[in-house]
């Protein structure tokens, strides 16, 4: 009792401060953007800014670049994704999880195995054919390599297999056809798993730059990581505005994460578990 | 008298398995042409001289102009030094963190520790590299500042063609160590107690209860980590691209920087599926390798 009472105390030592220490560069850049050029140029560097409520670094990014543009594309292309990719991955996981047909094992085996293929290895190929179809600088363009996961596949099989099949064969002999069954009885049984996938989905499209920056040309369709980065190639120097351009681009996916931690974290164990 | 109804066609057609069919349909045509298709593509271009201007086919002189030069192998060098420093980096500190964690009892802290750890991984690689290359500001940056406190000289860090790598490697575990720290942690979770009270019955010290127990009982999910870390640290892109570009001096150069500029900046297509089919390569086999070699199965 004692040994597990000083083993707590132990790990509180060791990390409370480094949860500190990893938390502050994040705190630091939101710090950084409330203040103005010459604090920031001070050296030795100044801490807190002089006015906690000093927004002018804010609006001044919004004035230069429609950062609000790239908020809403992201907002746009993320959600799109992260719908998608919770439909279509269900209905796969609805029939890897409750039929038997043929083949059905190499199937699975392919959709997995597809997570050995690096997206890089593939954006060739896939750039040449949104050219061909006329698809650069498009939603759809930029969509398309996000529109499914086979880790999503994945998650909803084994969130699936835990419905008892007696239920979903009952509603079968009561005349329920198989697309209602799905719509009715097993999307709502696995609600979690659902939000699970379409948060993590959500977060993990949110922070894409590759493809974007192939694929998009025009800054009206630039997705939030495209717009901070080339935010960052044109202005430099001027601190105050990257750090406040940074810290608008981390707003939402940290809200996101604080609201569903609970989500997120069993996603991401889950990920891991299945290995 | 009844009539026995025939079955229809239709109802021929709707057999269980069938239907299972069309479920799975739609993902799977998706990856088909979306990845399957496009690597198959990609090997095929791989075989010409594809430029936006013409397309010919050259056999192997795509491969020999990639492979025989030395730009290529520069990246892989670079790439392969930056994923040895950074897996260590990451893998290591997530365990102990995770292995405090575990000790936590009261599970509300737990959690809010665990948030403030992972909230480095929900930011963008672009605004996490856009923090730190302010933070390791050689004039302006906070650590130089906190080195020069205690007497260390400021460094260039990503503006030295010496520093740059070792940089970006320390940037890449704070960002994934709270990924590595959640793996960990549930694989932690599902160790037996039983095991650690028998040898604490037996006289084991804590030590050794980590040694023996903890770690062969982790080894798998170690390897899996390592696995994982290893593929995603190749594969790095954001962080360079927003903040080094390769420099200084080519010494962040890393494979898929390389890649992007061989495909998207000269327009050279059947090298850059050269390249990218060699990343392909390299990484299963490594992934095939690891598993094979470092796996040991822990009876007890």
């Amino acid at each position: 009792m004692l040994k597990a009472f000083f083993a707590s105390k132990v790990a509180y030592i060791l990390l409370i401060p480094g949860a500190c220490i990893i938390f502050f560069p994040i705190f630091w850049i939101a710090l950084t953007s409330l203040k103005t050029p010459p604090e920031i140029q001070i050296v030795p560097p100044t801490f807190f800014p002089k006015q906690l409520s000093n927004t002018t670094n804010y609006f001044e990014v919004f004035r230069r670049e429609p950062f609000g543009n790239f908020i809403l594309n992201s907002l746009f292309v993320a959600s799109i994704c992260s719908i998608s990719s919770v439909f279509l991955s269900s209905l796969a996981g609805y029939g890897y999880a409750k039929f038997n047909f043929p083949g059905k094992n190499l199937f699975f085996f392919a959709t997995v195995g597809m997570l050995m293929i690096p997206f890089q290895t593939i954006m060739v190929p896939l750039y040449l054919w949104l050219t061909r179809f006329g698809l650069l600088d498009t939603y759809v363009g930029i969509m398309t390599p996000f529109l499914v996961s086979a880790f999503g596949v994945f998650l909803m099989r084994v969130a699936i297999e835990t419905i008892p099949s007696d239920y979903i064969d009952a509603a079968r002999i009561d005349g329920c056809s198989d697309l209602r069954i799905f719509m009715q009885i097993i999307l709502p049984s696995v609600k979690p798993a659902l939000a699970t996938l379409a948060i993590i989905k959500f977060m993990w499209t949110w922070n894409e730059l590759l493809w974007p920056l192939i694929v998009t040309s025009s800054t009206s369709k630039y997705v939030v990581t495209l717009g901070l980065s080339s935010f960052t190639n044109m202005y430099f120097r001027e601190y105050h505005l990257l750090t406040a351009a940074a810290a608008l681009s981390m707003i939402p996916t940290i809200a996101i994460f604080l609201l569903f931690q609970k989500w997120v974290i069993r996603g991401v164990a889950m990920s891991g578990l299945k290995g | 008298m009844n009539a026995i109804p025939k079955r229809s066609l239709w109802d021929k057609f709707k057999c269980k398995e069938v239907v299972g069919f069309l479920f799975i349909l739609p993902a799977f045509l998706y990856f088909v042409f979306v990845y399957y298709y496009p690597i198959l593509q990609s090997l095929y271009i791989s075989f010409h001289d594809w430029s936006p201007f013409a397309m010919r086919f050259v056999g192997l002189q795509m491969y020999r102009k990639v492979l025989f030069r030395s730009v290529f192998w520069h990246s892989m060098y670079i790439t392969t030094y930056f994923v040895i420093l950074s897996i260590p980096l990451t893998v290591i500190p997530a365990l102990f963190i995770a292995i405090l964690l575990n000790s936590i009892i009261r599970i509300k802290l737990r959690n809010i520790l665990t948030v403030f750890y992972f909230l480095p991984f929900v930011v963008s690689l672009v605004a996490a590299a856009l923090i730190w290359e302010w933070l390791l500001n050689p004039h302006y940056g906070f650590v130089n500042y906190l080195l020069e406190r205690v007497g260390i000289p400021g460094q260039l860090w990503l503006r030295s063609p010496t520093q740059v790598i070792p940089s970006l490697a320390g940037i890449n575990a704070w960002s994934r160590l709270g990924f590595d720290v959640i793996l960990f942690l549930a694989a932690l979770q599902t160790l037996p107690m039983e095991l650690y009270e028998a040898a604490e019955i037996d006289g084991a010290s804590k030590f050794q209860r980590f040694s023996h127990i903890t770690l062969p009982l982790l080894n798998p999910q170690i390897i899996l980590v390592v696995i994982i870390e290893l593929i995603f640290d190749f594969k790095i892109f954001d962080q360079v691209y927003v903040t080094t570009q390769g420099g200084p001096a080519n010494q962040s150069r890393v494979i898929i920087l390389h890649l992007y500029d061989v495909a998207f900046k000269w327009f050279k297509m059947g090298q850059a599926c050269v390249i990218g089919l060699m990343v392909f390569l390299l990484l299963l086999s490594l992934s095939f390798f690891q598993w094979r070699f470092f796996r040991r199965t822990v009876t007890y």
